[in-house]
Order: structure tokens, then sequence, then C-alpha cells
């Protein structure tokens, strides 16, 4: 409590101290090849690919000195928030792809189009993303980020189990309700599965994949109203809430336990996005071979929420053009390769998703290239609305789908709650 | 016989030291109060500021007098908070000092390896309490030790952290584990200043333990019981991290604390209702405070 009141204390004291306004300047606007020194701050963890690659830019890149940073998430959340207001940014950081409204709405992120001209490593930006990515890394026209790993779910499963009993790779809502309830062990009828149930996490990221699968959208077209708690949203929160009712689904308070519960087997399917390979291979390797990816099952439509890692050169930045060019120097197919040789994760550009690399069969997954899997729901997947208040919705939201899948509320009732607020929090 | 006059004693005068000395000690202190200055004071008046803004840390901040205040009223995930807030100093406030009174009465006594006791009783107060909340969030957990234990018993275990029924129970038992060892410490400190002549008063006049208990022990102890209750109720009025490593204030807010909702705003980049809920805060800190010394005052 003491660290936190006196983390609190002290970064009010260091917005206060140097003017808390929001700062812009101290571009680089010179021509010729960047040079000087960048700071570039990290918050991917121990696997980060991004020490590799920058040891090699350095090389290549003789003129441009990196100073590298690395920062837990929340410390990187709410550090580059307060950095780059006061004018302290550094010049190229990793973010999550959720902080992107708040950030953009307060202008710490800069617009990269007078850096990029358009172009990523001499070719159209455009072409090298997905719809759904390049439609991510804008905010209000301008281009405030590149993507550069993504996430959007797909179906993890024992197949070896699904073998086992005969079962077939669900591929609908009814398949997986069948599907999870044929799977999951319990120690008597109607009991909570002990073994092999479904992971159902009970957050906004695996609710709007329902509900976006059911034609769905978490705010109307305009933004400015909740959309959620239309037919299509209760309807998808029932189902979900049957998954745990009705299939083999067991209610997962904490995420990042996930792990553990595949380790200890309590856990035979889930949902989840491409980073959950490698946390699956360096957290269970005795399971090797006996786990496969699928497309996520859906009712209507495919679809999942799409997020990920982003690059970003905050306003501020004193260097920019050379953040600019390490940022293209990352976004290159051989350092994009990085993130899944070292961090097991999912790199952005369609090109590294061609990489002979990427498309190999894994032992782990029983010679599968699940790649392929999750390239296919990147197409498909939808980033959350860029509004400011995205944080409180999201907790609405999470909350409503929580208390449901505890059968404290109906669907309804929990949805049209939340939407109260979300209209509230969107100023209606 | 003469009378010799009452004098009052002369009081010694205050040796003054030297304007060296003087310069000295202000040079020694001046650090610690810049830096008080700058990380306490300043923040503490510029968050009172805030808490009438309307101010997200990176805009400049928009005078809203006192709507942050009113918003927190009405606001039931803060209203939600403060009941939060309340039962679980309610909750540590009354099982922990029972525990560490007990304790304390047990460990005065002459029972072997005491010592060993002591130490036991005390290990947990050392721990961090991120420590200790990782710690009992595995004890806790659907296939942990505690339901392990249940089982024995033959009584079928639940996901205590998850469940908004017991999750505040659950992180309070970890809390009250934690604390209570301070508070045995402080009560056996206290038990050991009191005068055996008392107890063997009270024993001539025909008083059992109980009564000797009720008579003696409880009295002596008041200026330790309510230094243990003010301390106590601030710092459970400011738990936080127990929460944090627990139960991340869920499931659906049922363990969702003042501070824990004032960090949240402080995340969200709304400072202006995070600064008002610190400072409510400090106002309840005060009063409940205040009555604590004036009931104290009127017990003795």
């Amino acid at each position: 409590m003491r660290r936190t009141r006196v983390a609190l204390i002290l970064a009010a004291c260091t917005m206060v101290a140097t003017g808390c306004g929001s700062a812009g300047g101290g571009k680089d606007t010179g021509s010729g090849p960047a040079s000087g020194q960048i700071t570039v701050w990290d918050y991917y963890g121990e696997a980060t690919p991004l020490k590799k690659s920058i040891a090699r830019f350095t090389k290549t890149h003789p003129d441009i000195k990196v100073k590298y940073q690395a920062f837990d998430y929340d410390t990187t959340h709410d550090k580059f928030a307060v950095a780059t207001s006061s004018g302290d940014a550094p010049d190229l950081a990793t973010v999550d792809m959720t902080w992107i409204p708040s950030f953009a709405a307060n202008g710490l992120l800069s617009d990269l189009t007078p850096l990029s001209g358009g172009k990523l490593n001499g070719t159209d930006m455009k072409s090298q993303y997905t719809a759904g990515a390049n439609e991510a890394m804008q905010y209000q026209g301008k281009q405030v980020a590149t993507l550069y790993d993504f996430d959007a779910y797909a179906l993890y499963y024992r197949k070896d189990i699904l073998a086992r009993k005969g079962i077939a790779v669900p591929k609908t809502w009814d398949d997986l309700v069948t599907a999870s309830n044929q799977m999951a062990e319990r120690p008597s009828p109607g009991a909570k599965p002990t073994r092999y149930g479904l992971q159902v996490l009970p957050d906004t990221f695996h609710y709007s994949q329902l509900l976006f699968q059911n034609g769905g959208s978490i705010l109307d077209s305009d933004g400015k109203k909740a959309a959620f708690n239309s037919d299509a949203g209760v309807e998808a929160l029932d189902y979900m809430h049957g998954l745990i009712k009705d299939g083999g689904g067991l209610y997962w308070a904490d995420p990042n336990n996930t792990v553990a519960g595949v380790k200890d087997q309590q856990i035979g399917m889930f949902v989840n996005g491409p980073y959950m390979m490698g946390q699956l291979k360096s957290g269970a390797p005795e399971q090797a071979g006996k786990w496969a990816v699928a497309p996520a099952p859906y009712n209507k439509q495919p679809g999942s929420y799409l997020g990920g890692t982003g690059l970003v050169v905050p306003t501020g930045a004193k260097n920019p053009r050379a953040a600019w060019e390490l940022m293209q120097f990352l976004l290159k197919p051989a350092q994009q390769q990085l993130v899944y040789t070292e961090a097991g994760a999912a790199p952005a550009t369609s090109a590294a998703l061609e990489l002979p690399a990427l498309s190999k069969p894994d032992p782990y997954f029983g010679g599968q290239a699940p790649f392929g899997v999750f390239k296919d729901a990147m197409s498909t997947a939808t980033h959350f609305p860029y509004v400011e208040s995205w944080g409180d919705i999201d907790k609405s939201l999470t909350d409503a789908v929580t208390s449901v899948l505890l059968d404290k509320s109906s669907s309804k009732d929990a949805l049209d709650k939340a939407a109260e607020t979300t209209d509230s929090k969107l100023g209606n | 016989m003469t009378s010799v006059p009452l004098r009052r004693p002369r009081r010694p005068r205050a040796r003054r030291g030297s304007g060296r000395t003087d310069k000295v000690g202000y040079a020694l202190v001046a650090p610690a109060m810049v830096l008080t200055t700058v990380f306490f004071f300043v923040p503490m008046v510029l968050s009172l500021y805030w808490s009438f803004n309307d101010y997200n840390g990176l805009q400049p901040p928009q005078w809203v007098g006192a709507a942050n205040y009113t918003d927190l009223a009405r606001d039931p995930s803060f209203r939600h908070a403060v009941k939060n807030t309340v039962v679980f100093t309610l909750v540590t406030m009354i099982i922990g000092p029972a525990l560490g009174l007990g304790s304390a009465l047990l460990l005065n006594r002459n029972i072997p390896v005491r010592g060993f006791f002591r130490s036991v009783f005390f290990l947990p107060v050392t721990l961090s309490l991120v420590v200790v909340g990782t710690l009992w969030k595995t004890v806790l957990a659907e296939n942990g030790l505690f339901n392990h234990g249940l089982a024995l018993l033959g009584i079928s275990g639940r996901a205590w952290l998850d469940d908004p029924s017991t999750s505040l129970a659950a992180v309070s038992l970890a809390s009250i584990w934690q604390g209570f060892g301070f508070e045995t410490v402080i009560f056996l400190a206290a038990l050991q200043t009191i005068s055996q002549d008392l107890y063997e008063a009270a024993r001539m006049d025909g008083a059992g333990r109980f009564q000797s208990f009720l008579a003696v022990t409880l009295p002596s102890l008041r200026p330790t019981m309510f230094f243990v209750y003010v301390v106590g109720v601030i710092g459970a009025f400011q738990a936080f991290d127990q929460m944090y490593v627990m139960t991340s204030g869920g499931p659906l807010e049922s363990t969702t604390t003042v501070v824990f909702y004032l960090v949240q705003r402080f995340q969200a980049f709304d400072l202006g209702h995070a600064s008002a809920a610190a400072y409510l805060l400090v106002v309840v800190l005060a009063v409940v405070s205040a009555v604590q010394l004036r009931l104290s005052k009127r017990l003795s």
C-alpha cells in the first residue's frame, strides 16, 4: 500500500513539476540519414524479441545509438502517459493496442504518416497488413501505430483426448457445447468438470468474440452508444453461460493461471491468441504433441477481437526519424520472425506470416502448422472501439459477463446495466 | 522548626547552541525537509486542488467545483468500495486484535518453547503483503490446500476467491493471518508491564481468573488497545496490496476497496475523481481517529 501511494505521489509530482501539458516539439525534421541517440521502452517481458533485433540494428545502423529500457506492463502504461505529457518521452515504445484510444485521444502518439510517407521499408504500408490491422493502426484518420505482433483467437484443444473419445473437432457453437461436454470428466453427473474442461474466461475479449460471431457489435456505427445489449449480444452471453451450464465449460477467473490448469489437466480446451503457443511450450513441455489449434467455432460468422502489440513514436520524441528507422527495421520479415522464435507470439506483417519458419510443422502441435489458423482468424478480427473511455466500458462489460457466468444476473439485465454505464461514459 | 519557603525549582535553562551549531542542524535536516515538502506536502496540496478539477494529468485541469465529490456519492462502484472497506475494517479489526490478545495471553504464561511460538506468531508480519497474498491465493484456490483439508473432513470446498460472496472474507482471512502477530507482540509487551501486585490484590479480594482479566488486565491494556485500533483501522482503510494480488478487486468489485478504486481511477487518467476519493478517505480517517481518541479518553 505504502509503495503504491508513494508511486502515485511521485507520478503526480512528476506531472506537476514538469508542467503537465501535452508536449509537442523537439522533432528532428532534417533530411539525410537519421542518426543520434534514441530511447526505446519495451513492455514485452523476458522473452522480448526486441533486444536481439536492436543488437542487429546497431550493427547495420552505426550512426544510431539505441538506449533500451524494459518495464513491466502496468508500469509502461502509467509511465508512458506521465513521461510523454511531461516532455520526457522515449522515442519508440511497445504498447498494448488496447491502450491506443486513451493515449491517442490525449495526443500522446505521433502521426506516423509524415515519417513514413505511407510506405514501410519502401513498400506501400497498407499492402503489408490485413484490412483489420490497417484500421486498428489508425486513430481519427491518422496512423498512430504499426502492429508488431497480433492477437486474434482460435481454439486450442487436446487432440489426444478428442481422438481417444472419438469426438470431432467442433466447428459451430452447438458442436462446441456437445464436444466440450463429451470431453469433460466430472466426479458425478452435473458436477463441475475436474478434467479436460473448456476454459471459459469472464472477460470482454472472449465475450466480444461470441458477440462478433453472432453478428453483433460493441458500439453502434457512430461509436456513440452501446450496441452490445442487442438481441445478438444477449444471445451471445446466454450461449457463453450455456457453455458452463450445458457444456463442459469451466469458469476460470484468472487468465494468468491458464498454463497451471493445462498442466494439471483441468483444461482440455481453451480459446485464446497465438501468444499462448509460446506459453504452452515453455509452461507445459511434457504435453508436446498432444495439442492442436483449430478455428474458433462460430455461429453466424467467424470473428474475433483484434489486438496485439503496437509500435509507437510518442509526441515529443527527441529523435523521431531515427525511431522510425528502427520501427521499419523491427517490421522487416527477418526481425518479425524473432517474434515467433523468441516469444512464441505472432508477427503482424503479411510478409512475416508467409515466412517458411512460421508455416513449418510444429512438433508441439503434433506436426500441425498453427500459424495459418491464427492468420485466418486475424483476417476476420475487429479491434475494440477507439473511444477514450474504453477502459471503463471494458470494465462494465467484464462485470456484466462475470455476473451472468456466476448466476448473479440474467444476460439481458446485466448487459442493459453495462449499456447504461457505457452510454454515460460516452457522454449520453 | 523553620519553615522553608516552597520554591519552585528553577528549570535549567535550555542551553542555546551556538549559531554555527544551528546551521549544522538545519543543514542536516534540510534534505529530509526538502524531500518531504516536494514529495509529500506539495502533492497533498495539489491533489486537493485536483479534486475540484476535471483533470487527466495530460491536459490542463478544468475547475468543476465539488462535482467530483458529488459524482463519487452517486457512483455505485465507489459506494461499493466504501462498503467493502468498512466491512473489511470491521472484520479485520474485530478478529485480528482479539486473536492478538488471545495469543499474547497464552504466550505470557510459562509454557515450554515460548520463544519459538513468539517467533512463529510474529513471522508473518515480516513477510510482504504481496508474498502473503500470493501464498493465500494458492492455499484458497479451488484445488488448494484449504479445500484439500476440508475434503478430509468430508466438506466440499469452493473457489473462495472467485465467488463474490466469499472473496472479501477470504482476503480478510489472509490479512488477519499476516497482521495479528504484530498485535500479539504489542499486547505481550503491555501484559508484561502490568504489576503482579494488582493481580495479587484482586486475588485477595476474591476475584477469579476471568474477573482479574476484566478488572485488571483489560483496563491496564487500554492505552495499548487504543494504539492497536488507531493504527489498525488506518491500515485497514488503506488496504490495497492483498486485493491487488489475490483478486484484482473482483469478482464483481467484491474486494474493491477505496484505495483500489482510487488507483483504478488514476490508471484511467481520472485524477480528479482519484484525488477526491483520496481526500474523502483522509476526512473519514481523521473523523474515525478523533472518535477513537475521544472514546479512549472517556473510558480512562
